[in-house]
């Protein structure tokens, strides 16, 4: 019943054609960070990480400076020791203390280069709309399970929506003794997607349960 | 929506990355391949070797301590403060402002709508929905001009282009009012709130 209201919703007021393409770039940035993840706690943790080593050493230079012995450890004996490395360290705490160093360099690395993107989609509204869209893909999958649980008559329960960034999977566990076609459910789906345009567009799977649920 | 310095931030996370995991891997082959150890052992021992000439020349007069401990203090203190910088470019550009232009009118002087006039507005709209679990309304600062960002938190089974299309309806008569377009993003979420709040089942 509700997804054939769509196509009057989307006809939102137009805007003049100058103002829109005037700040496009500009959305187009926006969506981008709205899309991908930010470093923005990450790059907290490696400042905070950094000012801490940082500031260790500083007291200790600070401490040599004024000719006043050392907080923790002389930095001349530290290097000393650094040099004769393998010697004096057992090597199970030496790799150990490796492999855990290079986990984090690891973890920082991958957030750096990994690209980040976020589980939302870019709803593009025909392009007139005056204000740019980003939803969440819980809330597609949501939709989605409303509208497949209509065409398929059953309870939410019965419908879970799996929305990734090109894969919409719609699994059905139809009620025992009720069969549900599977074209019925997979046109409405796509019916609603359609109607949301999202940007990319996913690809729509249906699998009906072959064990149905008694008491439904 | 924020200012936050990404390119910057990947940067200066990857070279810290790498260092740690230079380290981390050194480490690792010191505590296992003897090879390295006496590769490192020559290596180490060189540069050991170069540092503690520069400390000895560099001696204050009539004093055991070199003043090169002072210009290691220095870079260090320029570091953390580097650092403090950086962390404040994180989450900026929030702003108060929605509007502030030259009035060309009888009286004048400039014309400044706060933000608070569209995040009230838009709240207000937005709090008599039935389908909505939630909604907030901020200003932000984009490349030096205002803009606004609305996060809803529709109900589950909540159509989201419908919803998003009447937001924006919203949004463009708010700019009819304002008299000025500003570019919004609208951000349809889910979060807490919406999972285990009950469905929308009118709509």
């Amino acid at each position: 019943m509700s997804h054939k209201l769509v196509d009057e919703g989307q006809a939102s007021p137009l805007e003049s054609n100058p103002v829109a393409a005037g700040r496009r770039p500009d959305m187009r940035r926006v969506l981008y960070r709205e899309t991908h993840s930010s470093r923005a706690a990450v790059a907290v943790v490696a400042a905070v990480l950094v000012m801490g080593l940082a500031g260790y050493g500083l007291l200790e230079a600070a401490v040599h400076a004024i000719g006043q012995p050392a907080w923790l450890i002389e930095p001349q004996l530290a290097a000393e020791r650094a040099v004769a490395l393998p010697a004096g360290v057992s090597p199970l705490l030496l790799g150990a203390a490796g492999a855990v160093i290079a986990m984090i360099g690891l973890f920082f690395l991958l957030n750096a280069v990994l690209p980040g993107k976020r589980a939302r989609h870019v709803l593009n509204g025909g392009g007139s709309s005056p204000a740019a869209i980003v939803v969440d893909d819980e809330v597609i999958a949501s939709a989605l399970a409303r509208s497949a649980r209509l065409a398929a008559n059953v309870i939410p329960e019965q419908v879970m929506v799996v929305v990734s960034r090109r894969q919409v999977i719609v699994n059905v566990r139809p009620t025992s003794g009720v069969p549900v076609t599977e074209n019925a459910v997979l046109a409405a789906v796509q019916d609603e997607l359609r109607a949301m345009s999202l940007e990319p567009v996913p690809e729509v799977r249906v699998n009906i349960s072959t064990a149905g649920v008694i008491g439904a | 929506m924020t200012s936050t310095p990404t390119l910057l931030n990947r940067i200066l996370i990857g070279i810290l990355g790498l260092k740690l995991l230079a380290v981390g891997i050194l480490l690792l082959l010191l505590a296992s391949v003897p090879a390295v150890g006496t590769w490192w052992h020559t290596w180490s021992g060189g540069i050991w070797g170069g540092l503690n000439q520069a400390f000895n020349s560099t001696r204050f007069p009539g004093r055991p301590e070199s003043w090169l401990w002072i210009v290691v203090a220095i870079a260090l203190v320029i570091l953390i403060g580097l650092m403090v910088a950086w962390i404040a470019q994180q989450g900026k550009g929030r702003s108060n402002l929605l509007v502030a232009e030259f009035d060309p009118g009888e009286v004048p002087g400039d014309v400044r709508i706060s933000g608070g006039v569209a995040e009230q507005a838009l709240k207000h709209a937005l709090a008599e929905r039935p389908d909505l679990a939630g909604a907030t309304v901020g200003t932000y600062e984009v490349q030096g001009s205002p803009a606004l960002k609305i996060r809803l938190q529709p109900r589950q089974g909540v159509a989201p282009h419908l919803l998003g299309a009447e937001v924006a309806a919203l949004v463009a008569a708010l700019n009819a009012v304002v008299g000025k377009t500003t570019p919004a993003l609208i951000h349809i979420g889910a979060g807490a709130r919406t999972r285990f709040s009950r469905a929308e089942r009118v709509r």
